[in-house]
């Protein structure tokens, strides 16, 4: 076809692109890949019995929020990695914010306790499967993105894929939440970061073949 | 003719808002752009030229959700450009070292648009309408005195006059905030 064809048969569908349809798009996929996740930890694993009543501590909202603010992190990068001309982004240095908070808290755990139930207290119930869970769970909200990414440009494809799947491994390990039961701050430091961190290498080493465009 | 960031970006935000003769004005525009760009870049046959064009023309058409209407759209162009070349020669297995987007930018005649646009914008809201668009057409969109003259229908020198106050404000100001 030559280029002028091209042109008008482009110019027949001219639909409005509102201001923010870049951030819905992204949001758009994470919602939907996070409904699907939250639906495999209703069938699969369940969620945890004593939930309302966690929900009433400090331990559910300690790991919560080190989840969420990962995800709203990994978020806001991903959606910047999202436009051609993205600069290199300062804002994973904000993850340290959460990562020191948590490490505190966890040093604040080891003193209380004496040394003997430091193993237990770090390995907890799970530790061998939280960080599968995590990067199983972050399937789902990795191909939401990567459905959020068609109408996108990234042109950095293998940060963007880290950048996508550590937003992905960070909002399914917020949604585990829902279902470990486990207290320690060592412990969520530990497994759940290793399953996030799981899910943004996954991100990294696919980006470069599913991003592209 | 070099066409202006001003009007480019003009396009494309009517483009976005739903505008199709907008949007056609704007891919018009590019195509000749484009062209050249990967003209000066690849010596390949002109039928690879003219695909990757068609191919930037269609990824500025199904990604343009990619564009900030607030930021500059030739950095956004050429940073779709620049990926498009990138993965062309991916494809033919060639490694050329291909510049970076600022250096493109330069190369390609804007390189005002990235960061210094803004600023020369809010320094010249603070002139009188005059005189800043009189600095506007001689100094950026690069009109000879007559051309400026004819367009703002004031006399040749009335436009002088103009930039001269104008430049001795705008250095005054920039004084003033760097002593």
């Amino acid at each position: 076809m030559n280029t002028d064809d091209l042109i008008r048969t482009l110019g027949t569908d001219v639909p409005p692109v509102r201001r923010g349809t870049l951030r819905r798009r992204i949001l758009g996929g994470i919602v939907g890949g996070g409904l699907v996740s939250l639906l495999l930890i209703g069938w699969t694993l369940g969620f945890r019995p004593d939930l309302w009543i966690a929900m009433h501590g400090f331990a559910f909202w300690m790991k919560w929020i080190y989840t969420a603010s990962i995800s709203l992190i990994a978020i806001a990068v991903t959606i910047r990695l999202a436009r051609p001309d993205a600069a290199p982004s300062r804002l994973l240095w904000l993850l340290l914010v959460p990562i020191l908070l948590l490490a505190g808290l966890g040093i604040g755990e080891l003193a209380q306790k004496p040394a003997r139930d430091w193993l237990a207290m770090w390995l907890g119930g799970s530790w061998k499967l939280c960080p599968w869970l995590v990067l199983m769970l972050s399937m789902p909200i990795f191909i939401g993105l990567l459905w959020s990414f068609r109408r996108l440009a990234p042109t950095r494809l293998r940060a963007t894929g880290a950048a996508a799947g550590l937003a992905a491994g960070a909002s399914a390990a917020t949604l585990y939440c829902f279902h470990c039961d486990e207290v320690s701050a060592l412990f969520v430091l530990t497994w759940y970061s290793l399953g996030i961190l799981l899910a943004a290498g996954v991100g990294a080493l696919v980006g470069p073949r599913f991003l592209r465009w | 003719m070099q066409l202006s960031e001003e009007q480019l970006r003009a396009w494309m935000t009517g483009g976005l808002d739903g505008d199709a003769a907008a949007h056609i004005a704007l891919l018009r525009a590019l195509a000749p752009m484009l062209r050249n760009f990967y003209r000066r870049r690849l010596r390949g046959a002109e039928d690879d030229i003219e695909d990757l064009v068609q191919e930037t023309l269609i990824a500025v058409h199904t990604r343009r959700a990619s564009y900030d209407r607030d930021r500059p759209f030739v950095a956004w162009l050429y940073a779709i450009a620049r990926y498009r070349m990138i993965d062309h020669l991916r494809r033919q297995r060639v490694s050329v070292p291909v510049e970076a987007l600022d250096e493109i930018l330069v190369s390609e005649g804007f390189e005002d648009a990235a960061s210094a646009r803004v600023d020369v914008a809010r320094l010249l809201a603070g002139l009188s309408p005059k005189q800043a668009r009189a600095i506007r057409d001689t100094h950026i969109e690069g009109l000879s005195i007559a051309e400026a003259a004819a367009a703002a229908r004031i006399g040749e020198s009335d436009v002088k006059i103009s930039v001269h106050r104008g430049m001795k404000a705008l250095a005054a100001r920039i004084r003033g905030v760097r002593p």
